[in-house]
């Protein structure tokens, strides 16, 4: 790494603390001008009662000190506070047991999609028009235009209704399987077809007509040289895909009953749950921030000729 | 460079790898908290001793004093112990026994007309953690659920009781507590005796023993705020203890062999697994996993009933499906002239005939399809009368030939209709030959919560409006943000639903005062609170109240105080009646069905029973 590069990364660094920052303010403000409230329910409780509650978790202060307290308490505590739906509990801990989930899932389905779909994309530009790539298109064009509820629905009807192979719930390892395969099909169909054509770019390009001319064994060209250009895309690619896919899926954590963090989000925001939504929102903000910079970062790593500048 | 790529390729070979071996053999990456539910395909693989159920997906709150919903409340009766509790009699018949409480004495009458029980506790009961219960836990655990610092949702399920009134009195501005220092009228004389004074003597007194937030619970055990979200700190006293908890998947308890009737427990292990997707729910039930199940996807409703018909169970509960119109909206034509009273009175004979419009039949076959019964009143089906035995709403109305305030019934809907046309003629022009009303004022806005469900009624009612010329359109808001609009009263018309607390009328009743938080008609409030049009004559039941032309808080705010004061048994009920008559007159409440409680339990289980609330017993199961 040269000076360039680490000034670069020092940049980069901070202009992510900044957008993070700018997305707690979003968030804080928009979340507060939202009708409802925490502490409403379909069974009214007293005004009195509401403003003990209020007092107690300091929402009777004005809006602006409740920011600034927000902002220290994140920033030089590291206090996310209690949530007030689910009393007793600590923001940290209800993102803790949803992340623990989700990453779990989520990067095991990454790097499944990830080298699956490398291999099948390989295999599908090196036997171009083949019946095998054939076969690699007609599925991966299905995979990636099927919705994943309908394909969730269909693992959980035959897998786990029909053929019984395993439970419909995602809370045991077992259950897991349909989850990681519903959340890895569209990325790696993605990434089949990403490899597939950036393959077939750099299989035509002047360099590898040269090495071939050369006599440079046919592996040898596959795997030294055409491989490694073909995959700047997808390194482009699977950075974000990671970090979105392990912030969490609401739609496979519903159909397989999946304890992630999806849930835990959408559930903050539906019950008024100021600390977690904040909470929430910050933690996959930043993840998708800094997964960004990954990419960004191993792109060079791949490509030389990609500059900081 | 040429190394990187063979490296990165490699390890994303052997991280796949990997991956599919670390999730495909059932490792112990799942925290290893499941013992039945995880390979175990099929019901009868499943141990005798253990069930599966799903009731609802992660509770809230399990914290007794907190709990306010039907599904923590099923995971409270299994793992407390109160005063008293439901049991089912050999007849299979359900009722009210003591539980801690050696006998649920009868109450002697002071001479101020409150009442006080003097309760003695079993013998040797102890909690979850060896330390003996005692009866200064349950003055302990009452007080803090019923007191202002807590703020439960709940906490007014203590407003019977003596000094509940002086706990929360305020000043003024409503915000600022009179007495800080004030406590619950009730005493631990020694460790075996409660000793508990209420205002007057209420026929529910013994279910509201049964009721969670009437649990006890130890001060040092709850000084600890966390202590309700982890097994290792939550010590309770019933017939199970928690033995695990994984957050937003599963609820295990054990048996608990310290409860005192440990012997008639039958089931040693309860998994509570904790789903919010009913079509998740349907599939471990139906491939077998899981025994139980509370809920039920809509569009798989018929299927399942003609599928499971013996497993398939309607359950009752206590609560109304209702259509809520705003007092604030005017629906009298411009020209009308008519103001105070009148106006008032011509409103709600136009809202009662709007609601004769609506086919309750068609609601509850072609789009609820879970059993619900057409509601012909807004106290719903399963509140017991004054002899608690006839249904309250068997007797609601005052009308021959039918029940309620209006007849539900197939062939009753043509009259009904031609009833409704009638006096809606009286207002608007109707042209015959359309079948329309060509002046109705104003395009109605139906309110309700995004939902398929209530999208799919709603979509009725416009229908069935507008066949008479009557423009709806619908609006739905996202839950928190729908009851905020509906309290506020920034509606015309808008979906409601109300499910009792305990099985007496005035659970239904009081809601409507003009206070009420609940009030979301906003009777007695804004130009409502001026009108006069409310009459009742509460002389033939001893009490010097006759009024005539009153408005809201004269009439039904005095109504209820009275009902709440009242100790006769017969006078109350019928002055309940005479509230929900005032209330039925006002047509504000436009009932459209009772609410069941549809679920789907294994053959193979016996010993199951529901309460009257909708909580679900497992502790006496057996499996087949």
């Amino acid at each position: 790494m040269n000076g360039k590069t680490a000034l670069y990364i020092v940049k980069r660094l901070i202009l992510a603390a900044v957008t993070v920052w700018i997305v707690i303010t979003i968030t804080f403000f928009v979340m507060r001008a939202v009708p409802g409230g925490p502490f409403m329910g379909e069974r009214a409780i007293s005004a009195a009662a509401q403003a003990q509650l209020e007092a107690k978790y300091g929402l009777d202060k004005p809006l602006l000190t409740q920011y600034f307290t927000y902002l220290k308490d994140i920033f030089l505590h590291f206090d996310f506070g209690p949530s007030l739906k689910q009393r007793g509990r600590d923001v940290i801990g209800i993102i803790a047991d949803g992340m623990r989930t989700s990453v779990k899932l989520g990067v095991i389905a990454a790097f499944i999609s990830l080298g699956v779909g490398v291999v099948l994309g390989s295999v599908a530009a090196l036997r171009r028009n083949k019946f095998i790539d054939r076969v690699i298109m007609v599925i991966t064009t299905a995979f990636v235009s099927m919705p994943s509820f309908i394909m969730g629905s269909l693992l959980l009807v035959l897998f786990a209704l029909k053929l019984g192979w395993v439970p419909a719930n995602g809370t045991t390892a077992a259950g897991m399987i349909l989850p990681i395969i519903t959340l890895a099909l569209y990325p790696m169909a993605y990434i089949t077809r990403l490899t597939r054509s950036s393959m077939l770019d750099v299989l035509g390009q002047d360099y590898i007509r040269t090495a071939r001319a050369k006599g440079v064994s046919k592996w040898k060209i596959i795997f030294g040289h055409a491989l490694k250009n073909s995959l700047i895309p997808v390194i482009t690619y699977f950075g974000p895909m990671l970090a979105y896919i392990v912030t969490g899926s609401l739609v496979v954590e519903k159909i397989f009953a999946v304890p992630g963090i999806g849930r835990a989000f959408v559930n903050s925001i539906t019950g008024r749950d100021y600390p977690l939504i904040m909470g929430t929102t910050i933690i996959l903000a930043t993840l998708i921030v800094i997964m960004n910079l990954v990419s960004d970062i191993l792109y060079k790593l791949v490509d030389p000729r990609i500059t900081f500048d | 460079m040429k190394k990187f790529l063979a490296l990165l390729l490699a390890g994303v070979m052997a991280f796949s790898l990997a991956a599919c071996g670390g999730s495909g053999s059932g490792g112990s990456s799942s925290g290893g908290t499941d013992e039945t539910g995880g390979a175990a395909p099929a019901a009868d693989v499943a141990e005798p001793g253990t069930i599966n159920v799903c009731i609802a997906s992660e509770p809230d709150t399990i914290d007794p004093a907190l709990n306010s919903a039907v599904d923590g409340a099923t995971l409270l009766i299994h793992m407390f112990s109160g005063l008293a509790k439901w049991a089912q009699d050999p007849s299979g018949a359900l009722e009210i026994v003591p539980d801690c409480a050696e006998e649920l004495v009868e109450g002697v009458e002071n001479e101020d007309g409150t009442v006080t029980y003097t309760y003695t506790l079993r013998e040797g009961l102890t909690w979850s953690d060896g330390e003996p219960l005692t009866a200064g836990d349950f003055v302990f655990a009452w007080n803090r659920a019923a007191g202002p610092e807590l703020a439960a949702d709940y906490g007014y399920m203590f407003e019977i009781v003596d000094g509940y009134a002086e706990m929360w009195e305020t000043d003024d501005s409503g915000e600022n507590f009179v007495n800080p220092d004030a406590v619950l009228n009730v005493e631990a004389p020694d460790d075996r005796t409660i000793v508990v004074t209420i205002e007057n003597a209420v026929p529910y007194w013994n279910e509201l023993l049964a009721f969670p937030t009437y649990f006890p619970v130890r001060e040092d055990v709850v000084a600890n705020e966390a202590w309700a979200t982890d097994p290792s700190t939550y010590v309770c006293n019933g017939a199970y203890t928690m033995a695990s908890w994984d957050h937003n998947s599963l609820i295990t308890l054990e048996k608990n062999e310290s409860y005192y009737d440990a012997a008639n427990v039958t089931m040693d292990t309860i998994n509570f697994y904790l789903s919010d997707d009913s079509n998740n729910m349907l599939t471990n039930y139906e491939n077998g996993d899981w025994q139980f199940i509370d809920d039920i996807p809509t569009n798989e409703m018929a299927r399942v009933q003609e599928q499971y018909p013996d497993e398939y169970v309607v359950g009752g509960q206590m609560g109304t499906y209702y259509v809520i119109w705003n007092t604030a909206t005017d629906i009298l034509p411009a020209n009308s002239g008519l103001t105070g009273a009148e106006a008032e009175h011509a409103r709600e004979e136009i809202r009662n005939a709007i609601s004769l419009l609506f086919d309750r039949n068609y609601i509850v076959e072609e789009i609820g399809q879970a059993g619900q019964v057409p509601a012909s009143s807004f106290v719903a089906l399963g509140l017991l009368d004054a002899n608690g035995i006839d249904q309250f709403y068997e007797n609601a109305g005052h009308n021959d030939g039918f029940v309620g305030y209006y007849d539900t019934s197939e062939e009753a809907m043509q009259s009904n209709f031609d009833a409704a046309i009638e006096t809606l003629s009286q207002y608007y022009t109707y042209d015959e030959a359309s079948g329309q009303f060509t002046d109705f004022p104003m395009t109605l806005t139906y309110l309700y919560n995004t939902s398929e469900g209530h999208q799919a009624i709603g979509e009725y009612l416009q229908a069935a409006l507008a066949g008479v010329g009557i423009n709806m359109q619908l609006e739905n808001q996202e839950w928190a943000t729908f009851l905020n609009t509906r309290k506020e009263g920034n509606y015309d018309i808008a979906r409601n639903g109300w499910l009792g607390d305990y099985n007496d009328p005035i659970s239904f009743l009081d809601m409507w005062t003009t206070n009420s938080g609940n009030n979301d008609a906003q009777f007695g409030r804004g130009d409502h609170a001026s009108v006069q049009a409310y009459s009742m004559d509460l002389t033939p039941y001893g009490y010097d109240i006759n009024v005539e032309n009153g408005t809201w808080a004269e009439t039904y705010d005095v109504l209820i105080s009275t009902i709440k004061s009242c100790t006769d048994n017969d006078t109350r009920y019928e002055l309940m009646h005479i509230a929900e008559d005032l209330l039925m007159q006002t047509g504000c409440i436009c009932p459209l069905y009772y609410y069941t409680d549809p679920y789907m339990i294994n053959s193979s289980v016996q010993g199951f029973f529901a309460s009257p609330l909708g909580y679900k017993y497992f502790m006496y199961c057996t499996i087949a």
